[in-house]
């Protein structure tokens, strides 16, 4: 199947580049380039008669209908003539009394008492007016052997009443009027070709040798894909299986709800047309849509005996191993309670509001003191000494915080954590108006993707930099002998490490906080590194390797799928998806507060580019550090 | 003791003495406004993203708008909401139709914003719906034809006509389309003069523009543009270009240009509805519903009151001879006039007015002039 696809596939590529270079002269006039003539379809106008019966004499109109008041219903009979003119479905060359009675249309006013019935036989005649047969019933056969045979359908109930009216046929719950879709997602070349580009071609194919280039290559091309997009196929599941009614009828959980919220439905509502959609999966590859069966089944494509073949079918993850059938597509968290994925998603939850809700309140206090003008005790003398400081080229040099080297690192970080966001998040709310938006800016799903990747992949190797260089620091502190000639503990040292939080930290906090409550009077001085900043840099560490770890596995899911099970993926998707929303609210929430809009920095703190801090700031937050080194230089508070 | 004696110096000093504490006043002032919104804005943040925290682990998905978000069935509403409105329909590449209905409908029947007989929400934009025989043909003319022209008494014969933009509701010249199609037919075969094709080139492709522009859903005619505007005039390509399109044009023939006709006021202006009625419009809206019979006649009386006791029949403008729609001065080309108002059209046209059957003329082929 696949094989015949990529001949033809061939053979179409092959006749357009020909009839592209034969079109070149003319698309070349007065040097407007060809491409700029680039139709949104290729679809043309044709000598073929597409109205043999006149109907759209007046059905061409687009007010022609009217409201029935007895069902309040409207009833609209336009018929779009570009359809035929165009041939933009498969059904263009077909006249509309090849579906409706002849004899009921051909009156005025019509007399339709006759629903179309779509498995009658049609006369098809090609532009060489060979006659050919052609009939639906079959489908209509294989469909009655399916999960969707004609008596579940009948017994359909639907909200707000049924959705056909008596006798329509039952094609219509998943069929409207079928269109070629743009063949340029699986042929690039075809985006060359325009309207006129087959004039030449009728020269001899409208007369000599009958065929309707333009029709058939639209047809083929358009098959060579699904005949419609994945966004659309959730569409037409919908219609049923996210109908309330027919979801309790059938004790069936909304299926299409829990498919958007696994990659799949992500990537399809992201207009992402390469991902899998329901067909995907519950029909065998190379088999009929219409022999859809119940996962109960087991020739069903979704049974569990077949399932790990449909993941790893050729267009889907051929590498990977078995396990990965134990993911679950259509995994909705709330309602999968008690389950490890339930707990794992409410295990991230909990230890959300644990670590971003104090420095939330911490923030928050500070900015009541802000409000009610609050002031350090003696400010305005840690601020004269940090001046006089500051004013001693040695003295600003010790109170710059960061190095450039450290600053560097932080400007990595954050373009890469921006970009990460920015590429991870419209997977996280594909739903989100602003989601698409943004995919798009980035040029698609596909290149977002990439760009995720990569950017994980400079996080991952700076932080990794980083972790090497903290323990060279590390060693070279620990081997390094003290002046009494006795070496440290290493666990001394890894707690004099500068960004370690130690008892005495978690006690400044404790102050700080107390001090914000009106429970204590003087506000907790810190050194070089405040407890905010060493927890915010040691939870780039934990999210790092998290978000890292768990990364990696789902970007290379097939391999991942021959280490672990499926279930595993989902659990490191949920841990991926919970961590990045936890860092995500962090940094933009409080970090973006600390270093761009809190007073003493806004409208960015200098930190970021130069490693000096503002000397307010100084004072209130590091005034250990500016004592520190104000005695190291010999200047007292009592000479400022 | 002696008063303090008021200077212009001791004014001058209160004065400065008062901008200088408003300044203070200010200074402290703004740090705690910006600290209290930001306080507020890290709040709702706060909030925002514990409620989807907490939303995610208890409530069950439900199905994106961008899936169901789109007409189920064929319900009124339709005709009062734009395409944009279904979420569903602008996010898929070939949105699902209302099951009950096969046929595609890619494009929407837009409102129209100045007819006050349907924005004032009193009538549908289709409203016929009546005479089963002729209701849909009447709604067929609505997108093309304001409700005035039939249903406005005047004593006018043939009718004060005029054209109305439906982007601004004012009077403008006829749809380019109509120009057009006159000037293909103007057009001598042999002509050969360099810049009198050149110039007939240009207006043309001035002409195809404002005519595709006001089709913005016709694609194909577009690329016909865009082609057109690239042919050199006088060439092989040119000549077959203007022979296909003058047999494309009259396929969008369809109503749809933009414009509408409608009675021409004594000043020019399109009427778009009863004068001085919004008072009468509004009451009967609000109370319409609870008057007593004889009272809501009279409200409707002073809600239409230009109204015609009969409308016009579709016979009185299809016809060849003293149609009431002055076509040629509408700017109706001879050749599409000769279509409205054929005798064979005149009489299908006839048979529908008098709600008839009769059997589809096959002959016809008013989609294509050739």
């Amino acid at each position: 199947m696949i094989l015949k696809t990529e001949v033809l596939q061939k053979r179409i590529r092959y006749l357009v580049r020909t009839l592209c270079t034969l079109a070149a002269p003319i698309l070349r006039l007065r040097n407007v380039p060809a491409l700029s003539l680039i139709a949104l379809s290729f679809c043309v106008a044709s000598a073929y008669a597409d109205d043999p019966d006149n109907c759209l004499m007046c059905h061409q109109y687009r007010g022609l209908g009217r409201v029935d008041q007895e069902t309040d219903e409207f009833k609209l009979y336009f018929v779009d003539p570009e359809y035929g003119h165009h041939a933009k479905g498969p059904h263009a060359r077909l006249a509309c009394t090849d579906c409706h009675v002849a004899s009921e249309v051909s009156v005025v006013p019509h007399q339709p008492t006759t629903p179309v019935n779509c498995t009658q036989t049609c006369h098809l005649s090609d532009p060489g007016g060979l006659e050919r047969i052609f009939s639906h019933e079959a489908s209509a056969r294989w469909l009655d052997d399916s999960a969707h045979s004609s008596e579940v359908l009948r017994q359909l109930n639907f909200t707000g009443g049924p959705l056909l009216h008596e006798g329509q046929s039952n094609c219509l719950y998943c069929h409207d009027e079928p269109l070629f879709r743009d063949p340029v997602a699986v042929i690039p070349e075809m985006s060359r070709l325009n309207e006129r580009t087959f004039d030449r071609c009728d020269s001899c194919h409208s007369q000599s040798v009958p065929v309707d280039v333009r029709y058939y290559i639209n047809h083929i091309a358009s098959r060579l894909q699904p005949a419609r997009g994945s966004l659309d196929m959730a569409q037409v599941c919908a219609v049923c299986h996210s109908d309330p009614l027919v979801n309790e009828q059938h004790d069936m959980s909304d299926a299409v709800a829990s498919f958007v919220r696994s990659f799949h439905g992500k990537a399809a509502l992201l207009g992402d047309n390469s991902t899998a959609d329901c067909l995907s999966c519950h029909v065998m590859p190379g088999e009929n849509a219409h022999l859809m069966l119940g996962p109960d089944n087991p020739n069903s494509s979704v049974n569990v005996a077949h399932v790990a073949d449909s993941c790893r079918s050729v267009q889907c993850h051929p590498g990977a191993d078995l396990q990965i059938a134990s993911t679950a597509v259509h995994l909705d968290i709330p309602t999968a309670g008690g389950s490890a994925e339930f707990l794992l998603a409410a295990f991230f939850i909990i230890a959300t509001l644990l670590t971003f809700g104090p420095a939330a309140l911490l923030v928050l206090l500070d900015l009541v003191q802000i409000i009610i003008g609050r002031g350090h005790h003696d400010a305005d003398e840690e601020k004269a000494l940090a001046r006089r400081v500051l004013a001693t080229p040695e003295g600003r040099r010790k109170l710059t915080r960061f190095t450039v080297k450290q600053r560097v690192e932080h400007w990595l970080l954050a373009i890469s954590f921006t970009l990460l966001v920015l590429t991870g998040f419209p997977m996280k709310f594909a739903d989100r108006d602003w989601a698409s938006a943004l995919i798009n800016m980035f040029g698609g799903l596909s290149l977002a993707r990439h760009i995720h990747h990569w950017s994980g992949v400079v996080l991952i190797v700076g932080f990794a930099q980083h972790v090497v260089v903290v323990l060279l620091d590390f060693w070279r502190k620990w081997r390094t002998p003290r002046p009494d000639g006795t070496r440290p503990g290493a666990w001394q040292t890894w707690n004099d490490l500068p960004m370690w939080i130690t008892v005495e930290d978690a006690k400044k906090t404790l102050h700080l906080l107390l001090y914000l409550l009106f429970l204590k009077k003087e506000r907790p001085t810190f050194g070089r590194f405040s407890p905010t900043e060493k927890f915010e840099y040691l939870g780039v560490f934990w999210g790092t390797v998290l978000l890292g770890i768990t990364g990696i596995l789902l970007w290379g899911m097939q391999l991942s799928s021959q280490f672990f099970s499926g279930r595993a993926l989902n659990l490191a998707t949920i841990a991926h998806t919970y961590e990045a929303f936890l860092a995500v609210i962090h940094v933009g929430i409080l970090h973006i507060y600390n270093v761009v809009f809190a007073p003493k920095v806004f409208p960015l703190s200098r930190a970021t580019l130069s490693g000096e801090t503002p000397v307010d700031k100084l004072a209130e937050e590091h005034s250990e550090l500016v004592d520190e080194v104000a005695s190291e230089l010999g200047i007292t508070k009592a000479a400022t | 003791m002696t008063k303090p004696k008021f200077t212009i110096h001791s004014l001058v000093d209160l004065v400065w003495r008062g901008l200088r504490g408003t300044a203070r006043m200010i200074r402290v002032a703004i740090p705690r406004l910006y600290g209290l919104a930001l306080l507020l804005f890290i709040c709702w943040l706060t909030f925002l993203s514990i409620r989807y925290l907490v939303r995610s682990l208890l409530v069950p998905s439900q199905t994106p708008e961008q899936i169901v978000g789109i007409p189920r069935r064929m319900e009124p509403e339709l005709l009062t909401t734009e395409r944009a409105d279904w979420k569903a329909i602008t996010a898929a590449e070939t949105p699902r139709m209302p099951p009950a209905h096969y046929h595609r409908v890619d494009s929407w029947i837009d409102p129209d914003r100045f007819n006050d007989c349907s924005r004032s929400g009193c009538h549908g934009p289709l409203p016929h719906a009546k005479n089963k025989a002729v209701r849909a043909f009447l709604n067929m003319h609505a997108t093309s034809i304001h409700c005035g022209v039939c249903h406005m008494e005047t004593d006018d014969h043939p009718l004060r006509m005029t054209w109305y933009d439906l982007d601004t509701g004012s009077a403008q010249q006829p749809p380019a389309i109509l120009t057009l199609y006159e000037r293909l037919h103007d057009i001598k075969p042999d002509e050969k003069d360099a810049d009198v094709l050149k110039q007939q080139h240009r207006e043309l492709v001035a002409l195809m523009q404002r005519t595709a522009k006001d089709m913005p859903e016709a694609k194909a005619l577009r690329q016909l543009v865009e082609h057109f505007e690239a042919v050199r005039p006088g060439s092989r390509t040119y000549d077959r270009l203007l022979e296909e399109t003058r047999a494309i044009i009259p396929r969008y023939f369809r109503g749809e240009y933009g414009a509408k006709l409608a009675l021409k006021a004594e000043d020019g202006a399109p009427m778009l509805g009863h004068p001085d009625t919004t008072e009468a419009v509004a009451k009967f809206l609000a109370e319409g519903d609870q008057l007593a019979l004889d009272d809501r006649e009279q409200l409707l009386a002073k809600v239409h009151l230009l109204r015609r006791a009969q409308a016009y029949t579709c016979t009185e403008c299809h016809r060849a001879d003293a149609s009431l729609v002055p076509l040629a001065q509408l700017g109706y080309p001879p050749a599409r006039i000769e279509a409205l108002s054929d005798p064979i059209v005149f009489e299908m046209i006839e048979n529908i007015d008098a709600g008839r059957s009769f059997e589809m003329p096959q002959f016809l082929a008013p989609t294509s002039d050739d």
